[in-house]
């Protein structure tokens, strides 16, 4: 169904949306670059790795798992780091810097960990390809298939929590008011609470999709962490749907852009690959500071109505 | 606020006296156990890092600038060092200078060379040692001049991590681009030390350690004269400096164009010690994070601070490194190497600094323009003065608002 | 119930406050006036543990409130109204309610949406709508609405006048006066347009520069000679 550039591209840029989805999210409730995302991400590999290589069966049962291993990490750092720093009402650097510190552990016990499995266990957690224990679907790579479907599902689950239920909607007015929805008597706790939740899950689940087309190694996270910045910062940080669809589109154009070139000019620009999520993330610093969020999305909608309706008529 | 008298006690230095008599306690007692190439080697180290966190401070602690970037500079220094002496003396003497001197097949031939003339001649490897350093440092303020650029227009974090994400490049850049710095194969380094022989250590790190103590002398002359004050009002209120008429960006350039410059010595310091010049040891964990970690440990803005930060830090390392076989060696039991615990010290240095100190080991002191011997006669003479006039008279023009 | 003694109080290390006595009686209307940047909403901050509290003591109904987070001291029925950043534009009308009355219940919710509804009838047309695209009037009136949602003991209003027509202005007063009367609310109205809201206060604070300069009743100060004009600017009174 898709040439195999296509499939890794997809998969690659919804492991992109899911992780870039959490960033936002956590920045625009706490105003906290989450830089420990790396090592979320890599854990939530990790875990669907442990499960699939003691329990076997479909891998993709594990991804739940993982999400809550993410959630569990979004909380400890909340609880421990985060909600004293934020008490003390400190910069977005300290913050970011905390973040950093967290990260450094979640690498080290990673490593860690690589050492005893490897040690005990006689696996190979260092290099792992869980692309060879999917399975095909309609002539293509299941993953292909299953990771948009994940990211289009979260997006709609996080739409309808944020839209339809009391607690999305107040965590609505404390991203955009917090000193109102505080007055209002909406207790902030619990929705930087559950904003770590939800951003550690993402960023442990996009790990985890990630996997399934690159390579799974202890620095997984680590050699990500600017591309998953590089699509919250496309999007917008604004809204988390920006941060989702900024996320997919530096995937997409990293994979299949470098694609191109390779077979463009030759193999030996693979190794540049980084220079187009950068590229993407200066452009849109230096030239659309509010990136996708500024495009007015129901003035666009509004003119593409009336195009239609002109042409109608 | 506190008053005049507290700022003036604060300035002496009692808590760094203490600290670095205990880091000197460490370091004799290290020495009497494990010989004095350790000293030598930590002394190495902590002026390459003194000098590179010196010049973060600068841009940090001093301008407020979020300089994630700071392994961008060391790599200017580093690789031009790697790309260009070298292949200047092969050109000189007759051997290949051109793409091919960074291929891994030619270069470990032609490298040898240049240490066979290097040795015999104390001028040119002088001229060489110093060419190198200047070479780096105007690559590094070409590099800081750069950065200016963006830095003018982002802030804090979103200039954060831009710089970051360049720093990463450029260490891919230079791994994956052969003909520069010999991309995963690395390039040999002559070493301008060779005459020294069987001393190599002890000349290096005694020219090392003098440099770091120049670059600190330098920044804190720059730091304590008006420039230096201009920065840190930039720093504090850049409104207030705007009305003043300080051009910002020019001065935010210049902070980071001397900053710049002092880092990519420190890189080129590095790679001359050790000989070679590796991209992918270039890393921003190494070279920007913990620098960071020397600098919150020190206290950001503080120059002696800064120094302290890298002592204690670079101590606290080679002791792990040294006992981690015997202290750590139970993990070994699990198959786990004692060396990922590194990674938790430094993650839980910056951690404890944030949450508990984050001030620093020496926080930022209020400076004071004249010397506490001046401040603390005008004060007797300005009490004297209040104290004779009518009540309601001169309140005493010093008095702090509380 | 509400009684501030001894505040000092600002922004993290910007003093704001020096030194605050006052008093809001139970079902009165306390009025705050003063020039602009005096600190008055500086006050209310205070109280609602927005602002930080470096000394004294902010007591409602014999419970001390120093550093509360806003929404404990919201919980403990003190409701605010601001100035700037009053509704959640982003959120719709019927969400803006909601988020009000965050803390009642789901039948509770739907009564006082009705009742505030019918004191706002303009509202009920933009129910769906987003609040960022009422007019500057409307907002305020949600505002007020929202206020309203929590049935509360005391309200604090901050600048409820400005940007408003003189007429629109008294009517607003008026409102607010039925709210003390009707209702039994116990109001704190920070104002600069002192002359309306003198009239149908009780008590009366003149703030300026963060500091307390004429305390009592509110008509004393509205026909106070030097105050009323150094102060407020009020030229005539009938």
């Amino acid at each position: 169904m898709f040439p195999p550039w296509l499939a890794g591209g997809l998969v690659y840029a919804s492991a992109l949306s899911l992780t870039a989805g959490g960033i936002t999210l956590l920045y625009i409730t706490t105003r906290t670059f989450n830089f420990a995302h790396a090592g979320m991400a890599t854990f939530g590999f990790y875990i669907t790795y442990i499960f699939y290589s003691f329990r076997g069966g479909n891998l993709y049962q594990y991804l739940p798992l993982s999400f809550l291993f993410g959630s569990l990490l979004g909380i400890i750092c909340y609880i421990g780091l985060n909600r004293p720093l934020l008490r003390r009402q400190a910069s977005i650097v300290t913050l970011m810097m905390s973040t950093l510190g967290y990260d450094l552990i979640l690498l080290s016990i990673i490593q860690m960990l690589c050492d005893y499995l490897s040690y005990t266990f006689k696996l190979y957690p260092r290099r792992v390809t869980m692309s060879a224990y999917d399975f095909k679907m309609f002539g293509t790579s299941a993953a292909s298939i299953i990771s948009p479907i994940i990211a289009i599902t979260i997006l709609t689950l996080l739409h309808l929590f944020l839209t339809r239920t009391k607690f999305g909607t107040s965590m609505r007015a404390t991203i955009e008011n917090p000193i109102l929805a505080s007055a209002s008597g909406i207790n902030s706790d619990k929705v930087y609470l559950m904003s770590w939740v939800i951003g550690g899950g993402m960023a442990a689940l996009g790990g985890a999709v990630m996997s399934l087309t690159m390579t799974g190694t202890p620095v997984m996270g680590m050699t990500l962490i600017a591309q998953m910045f590089a699509g919250a910062i496309l999007g917008g940080l604004e809204s988390i749907y920006g941060g989702i669809l900024g996320g997919f589109i530096v995937g997409l154009a990293e994979y299949v852009g470098i694609y191109y070139l390779a077979v463009m000019v030759g193999p030996w620009v693979l190794g540049y690959r980084m220079a187009l999520p950068l590229l993407i993330m200066v452009i849109t610093l230096l030239l659309f500071p509010r990136g996708l969020a500024g495009i007015q999305w129901s003035y666009l909608m509004k003119s593409i109505k009336r195009a239609r309706k002109g042409v109608k008529s | 606020m506190r008053n005049i008298g507290d700022v003036l006690k604060q300035n002496l230095m009692k808590r760094e006296v203490i600290i670095s008599l205990v880091i000197l306690l460490v370091l004799t007692y290290l020495a009497i156990s494990y010989g004095l190439s350790i000293i030598f080697s930590t002394i190495i180290i902590f002026s390459i890092f003194s000098i590179v966190t010196l010049s973060l401070n600068l841009e940090v602690g001093h301008t407020g600038i979020s300089q994630f970037g700071r392994v961008i500079a060391v790599i200017a220094g580093a690789f031009v060092v790697g790309a260009i002496p070298g292949r200047i003396l092969a050109f000189l003497y007759g051997l290949p200078f051109g793409l091919e001197y960074a291929d891994d097949s030619v270069n470990y031939k032609v490298v040898p060379l240049i240490h066979k003339i290097l040795e015999k001649n104390i001028a040119l490897a002088l001229g060489f040692f110093l060419f190198c350093l200047v070479l780096a440092g105007l690559s590094g303020a070409l590099i800081g001049w750069l950065t200016s650029r963006p830095a003018i227009r982002l802030s804090e974090a979103y200039l954060g991590i831009s710089l970051l994400a360049f720093g990463d490049f450029f260490m891919w850049v230079g791994h994956n681009w052969e003909p520069l710095v010999g991309g995963t194969t690395a390039v040999f380094i002559p070493d301008p030390f060779r005459i020294v022989w069987g001393y190599r250590m002890q000349a290096v790190a005694f020219t090392f350690l003098a440099i770091a103590v120049l670059v600190y002398l330098f920044i804190e002359r720059i730091t304590k004269s008006p420039f230096g004050r201009t920065l840190k009002m930039l720093r504090d209120s850049p409104l207030v400096s705007r009305v003043y008429g300080k051009n910002i960006v020019k001065i935010r350039t210049q902070s980071l164009v001397i900053g710049s410059a002092i880092a990519a010595i420190g890189g080129a310091l590095y790679v001359i010690y050790t000989g070679t010049c590796t991209a992918i040891g270039f890393t921003r964990l190494t070279w920007t994070f913990w620098p960071w970690a020397y600098m919150m440990l020190g206290g950001i803005g503080s120059n002696i601070g800064m120094v302290l930060g890298v002592l204690v830090l670079t101590v606290l390392r080679t002791l792990i490194i040294l006992y981690r076989k015997s202290v750590f060696g139970f993990l070994l039991l699990w198959g786990i190497d004692p060396i990922w615990l590194e990674y938790t010290l430094l993650g839980l240095v910056i951690i404890f600094i944030v949450l508990f100190m984050p001030y620093g080991l020496v926080p930022e002191k209020t400076e004071t323009v004249l010397p506490s011997g001046r401040i603390k006669a005008i004060l007797e003479s300005v009490r004297k003065q209040s104290s004779q006039t009518p009540e309601n008279g001169l309140k005493s023009s010093l008095r702090l608002k509380k | 119930m509400l009684n501030i003694k001894n505040l000092y109080s600002g922004y993290i290390k910007l003093k704001i406050l020096f030194d605050i006595n006052l008093e809001v009686p139970t079902r009165e209307i306390t009025v705050v006036v003063g020039p602009n940047g005096a600190g008055k909403t500086t006050l209310l901050n205070s109280i609602m543990g927005i602002a930080t509290v470096f000394a004294g003591e902010i007591i409602l109904d014999g419970i001390r409130l120093k550093n509360a987070p806003p929404y404990k001291v919201a919980q403990l029925g003190i409701s605010y109204v601001p100035q700037m950043g009053n509704v959640f534009a982003d959120l719709t009308l019927r969400e803006n309610l909601m988020m009000a009355g965050y803390m009642l219940s789901k039948e509770e919710l739907k009564n006082k949406t009705d009742q505030v509804l019918d004191m706002f009838p303009v509202l009920k047309g933009f129910i769906q709508r987003k609040a960022g695209t009422l007019s500057g009037g409307e907002r305020r009136m949600l505002a007020i609405a929202m206020g309203l949602m929590r049935k509360p003991k005391v309200m604090l209003l901050d600048e409820l006048s400005t940007d408003l027509a003189p007429l629109i202005t008294k009517r607003v007063m008026e409102s607010i006066a039925r709210l003390r009367d009707e209702l039994g609310i116990t109001i704190l109205l920070v104002e600069q347009m002192a002359k309306r809201a003198l009239e149908i206060g009780d008590k009366a604070y003149l703030l300026v520069s963060g500091e307390i300069k004429y305390s009592g009743k509110a008509s004393d100060l509205l026909h106070h000679p030097e105050l009323s004009k150094l102060y407020l600017g009020i030229k005539e009174v009938e």
